[in-house]
């Protein structure tokens, strides 16, 4: 079984890769068009992935991955059934502040399958952030792109003084 | 818009002319030349709509005259007619003068129970539903023509239209008819929740208490009779004397149905045709066809149509029972008629009115009616909780309505000086689903408004999910963040002064205030790490750092500005970063900050040796030490030169002697103070250019002894007031030209 690290490969300079892992890829799509859209002062990729291991073979080629979001829709139990399975593939150092949760479809509480408290639950488990948001709202969807660009921003290192780690605290407890 | 609202009453005019013609229906319907042709100038894009308006007419008295068992699968006529009367519904909502014919039909049981099915759920009103539609279905639900699903049907749709119904007055006359269907067991939640919206004082009565007590019995704790018991508590705590749990999040079940999202669509497609918003309505005027929105919500309802009525009315009840009479809030417009009334005024069916009438505000200020917050609070917090935009995918067009809303309700909390809990319910349970974005100036109002007695833990249910919008949004939401804070701090600040004033002599203060020193220094401590973190991540933005140094102006000043005895300082993250921050006007500000801690450690220090009987307050050694650190490290900065040598704070700015020696400047006990400063090294060259003009060597130092005064005064000239302050109060002297020696005050 592979797993995926954090630290196996060199960064390369003044750029960040994002892995996007979610069952629905229009979703995705929307999102990481988002995030390309938006200004920026470092160069991105963005891949994305249904669910982990990623394929052994394109391995050579992928860059080093500063963050990894997964992505749970509150209106599917398949979605957050995808994650946890996905969440064996990654490398322990990888919570290390390098992965993030992002729980999309509140606008619909309504509709929604998923307890919230598993979700809350898995953060904890995982000691990753969980971030709330609606990707049907194109505002909503830019103001998400717009604080995971940030997030990725400091997990690939390009802000001074301020580590993933110390990140990934600072958005679990306040203090 | 004149002509479009014009436009329904003209068949109601019509309707009542020739209510006994049916074929004049037909006639009007279809060949009415002048009425299309004006129609079709003055609403080119309502063409479809006045149309079908047009062929309501006949389905209206076809439901009026309809023989009893009509097959629906047998009648053409039926089919078509019902038809009719849903799309027209779903188009654009039924005139007012269509609820009493569909009403009757659907209730009296005449035809099959699909065709009344349907007929209530197309009873979606276009502006209001008459009161006497209402009583006349009320008086079919009596005599139980119908099967007990169409009656649970027309009671959620009552629920549904309550704020649509034009006045009330006879309802509430049939308080008791109501109140008698609480013994069918399917229909005794929904009867409860329209008892809910009804009950008024005079209704309470012992046995109907005895009644509910008693089906409370029998059927256990339900949440609906909970509900209904705890209004009957507030209105007559005498009559009700058991306990009931403090709170319940929610007492009614959603009875709303199908018609709420057909009502908000039909509004939105009228504002969408209107191309001026349509002004809010004041008064006694007609209200307006929106459903449960606030807009509706916010105008004082008539209780009568117009003024001659409420005279009449008014009359009446002199006569009848003069001691309960009630003054109508309607007619309150001035400050002596509440004065005058203040005693029987009743607060009106949409307590939601009460938010944009500064009388209602103030009566509600003063009146220590619990039943008056029990329903504003029941009805705000469901009204924010269903028109919330960014949780509900479906209202995100509303965002404007949604942001107005909190804007009145933002301005109705500074009204009142206190925040009212729904919102800060609505706060803890919507901050985590925020954006940021959306109405983001009112949710940071609203957040400055939470209570300090309040009963939620803050670090979990407000700090946590703020910290995370905090530091993942930009630089202008972190200031705004801040400045929202720094107003809480305050809002606190103020009540804790206001409260615990009032409430000297209880026993129990020494334990809640000290609770309360605790709530706000947690508030400040919060503050302090998330400046520390973003001043790293914004790499110490300047603006950044002025809201900073603008939250802790209140925080240094708490001891004798606000009489709380507690003092923190700022955390080195902030202090550092500002001391040697690149612009005059935050390092200003710093040492104005450090001057007013220096006051207030004075003042504490000073009354602790004078008043020795309840000193039960004493500021930490710790922080006598943390300021001294601060102070040595900023007269190092700007006076001795001497920062790297003689700061001793762990996270402050020595330097070893090696190090220093590496940097390879010459005159180390010189160059790092007022002249050198980066933030003032602008002022120094400028003073040189004018004191020197044939110098251009800028000589640095040639700013000393004498000069050195000449510099000082210039600063101050400058307007740089906190830095006057600071050198004044915490850097004396020896004798005036010996600048190099001077001695931080110990306190």
């Amino acid at each position: 079984m592979a797993v995926f690290q954090p630290f196996d490969k060199l960064p390369v300079l003044n750029s960040a890769t994002l892995l996007l892992v979610g069952s629905d890829r229009g979703l995705q799509q929307e999102l990481a068009k988002a995030m390309l859209q938006e200004k920026k002062s470092f160069k991105i990729s963005i891949h994305l992935a249904t669910s982990l291991p990623l394929p052994s073979e394109g391995d050579h080629l992928r860059p080093r991955i500063d963050l990894i979001v997964f992505m749970i829709d509150v209106k599917t139990k398949y979605s957050l059934k995808n994650v946890e399975a996905s969440l064996a593939h990654v490398a322990a150092s990888f919570f290390l502040g390098k992965v993030c949760f992002l729980v999309t479809g509140v606008g619909r509480v309504n509709y929604c399958s998923v307890e919230m408290s598993s979700i809350w639950k898995l953060g904890e488990v995982y000691c990753s952030p969980v971030l709330y948001c609606e990707l049907e709202l194109e505002r909503t969807r830019v103001a998400t792109a717009q604080r995971l660009l940030r997030m990725l921003q400091i997990c690939a290192g390009h802000v001074p003084g301020v580590s993933a780690l110390t990140f990934n605290f600072m958005l679990r407890n306040s203090y | 818009m004149l002509q479009s609202s014009k436009s329904p009453k003209e068949p109601l005019q019509q309707h009542q002319k020739r209510q006994s013609n049916l074929s004049a229906w037909l006639k009007v319907g279809s060949i009415d030349p002048e009425k299309s042709v004006q129609d079709h100038q003055s609403l080119n894009d309502q063409e479809n709509d006045s149309k079908q308006e047009e062929s309501l007419e006949p389905a209206l008295s076809y439901f009026a005259t309809v023989q009893d068992g009509v097959s629906l699968k047998k009648s053409s006529a039926l089919q078509r007619h019902l038809a009719t009367v849903e799309s027209i519904a779903l188009q654009r909502g039924l005139p007012p003068e269509a609820f009493n014919v569909l009403l009757s039909t659907a209730l009296s049981g005449k035809l099959a129970d699909t065709v009344s099915i349907r007929l209530l759920k197309s009873l979606i009103p276009e502006s209001v539903v008459p009161e006497t539609s209402v009583v006349s279905a009320v008086s079919w639900l009596c005599v139980s023509k119908c099967p007990s699903n169409i009656q649970v049907l027309f009671l959620r749709w009552l629920i549904t239209v309550f704020d649509f119904i034009d006045h009330k007055e006879d309802l509430h006359a049939l308080y008791g008819f109501f109140f008698f269907f609480l013994q069918e067991e399917k229909m005794c939640p929904f009867i409860c929740h329209v008892l809910y919206l009804l009950t008024r004082k005079e209704n309470v009565k012992p046995f109907r208490v005895k009644r509910l007590l008693d089906l409370q019995a029998k059927m256990g704790m339900r949440s609906h009779l909970q509900a209904l018991l705890s209004l009957y508590k507030l209105f007559c705590p005498e009559l009700v004397s058991i306990t009931l749990p403090a709170k319940t999040e929610i007492y009614f079940k959603d009875a709303e149905g199908p018609w709420k999202a057909a009502i908000k669509t039909i509004r939105q497609r009228r504002l969408e045709n209107s191309p001026v918003p349509q002004p809010l309505i004041l008064g006694t005027a007609q209200p307006r066809p929106q459903k449960r929105k606030w807009n509706a919500q916010l105008m004082i309802p008539a209780s009568s149509t117009n003024r001659s009525d409420l005279e009449e009315v008014r009359e009446k009840n002199t006569g009848l029972y003069s001691t309960d009479e009630y003054f109508p809030v309607e007619l309150l417009q001035t400050f002596p008629q509440l004065l005058q009334n203040i005693h029987r005024l009743e607060f009106p069916s949409r307590m939601g009115s009460v938010l944009t009438n500064p009388l209602l505000l103030h009566y509600m200020n003063c009146t220590k009616d619990e039943s008056v917050y029990l329903r504003l609070h029941y009805w705000l917090g469901q009204t924010l909780q269903e028109e919330c935009t960014w949780c509900v995918v479906e209202n995100s067009q509303n965002e404007e309505e949604f942001r107005d809303f909190l804007e009145i309700l933002c301005r109705a909390q500074c009204f009142l000086h206190e925040g009212l809990t729904p919102c800060e319910e609505f706060l803890y349970r919507n901050l985590p689903l925020w954006d940021g974005l959306c109405c983001r100036s009112q949710i940071l109002r609203l957040v400055s408004w939470i209570p300090l007695n309040s009963m939620y833990d803050m670090k979990s249910s407000l700090y946590d999910p703020l910290a995370q919008l905090f530091s993942t949004s930009s630089l202008y939401f972190k200031c705004s963040t801040l400045e929202s804070l720094k107003r809480l701090l305050q809002n606190w600040l103020n009540w804790q002064m206001v409260h615990v004033d009032s409430a000297a002599d209880s026993q129990t203060l020494n334990t809640t205030f000290s609770g309360l020193v605790n709530m706000v220094a947690e508030l400040i401590h919060f503050v302090g790490m998330i400046s520390t973190v973003a001043l790293r991540l914004e790499s110490n933005h300047t603006f950044l750092m002025y809201f900073i140094l603008d939250f802790y102006e209140t925080v240094c000043d708490i001891y004798l500005k606000y009489n709380m005895p507690l003092l923190i300082m700022p955390p080195a993250g902030v202090f550092y970063p500002v001391l040697l921050a690149m612009d005059p006007v935050n390092l200003n500000q710093l040492c104005y900050i450090m001057y007013r801690y220096r006051a207030n450690l004075v003042a504490a220090k000073e009354n602790e040796h004078s008043e020795k009987e309840v000193q039960q307050f004493r500021f930490s050694s710790e922080t006598y030490k943390e300021y001294n650190q601060y102070i040595t490290a900023m007269v190092g900065c700007l006076w001795t030169s001497n920062a790297f040598q003689k700061d001793t704070h762990p996270q402050g700015l020595r330097m070893d002697d090696e190090l220093l020696n590496e940097t390879g400047v010459k005159e180390l006990k010189t160059s790092f103070n007022i002249v050198y400063h980066p933030a003032m090294i602008g002022y120094a060259v400028q003073f040189l250019q004018q004191a020197w003009p044939d110098d251009t060597t800028f000589n640095f130092s040639l700013i000393k002894g004498k000069k050195w005064n000449w510099y000082l005064k210039y600063l101050y000239a400058k307007g740089l007031e906190g830095l006057k302050v600071f050198i004044e109060s915490s850097i004396s002297r020896v004798s005036q030209a010996s600048y190099n020696k001077a001695e931080n005050m110990e306190t």
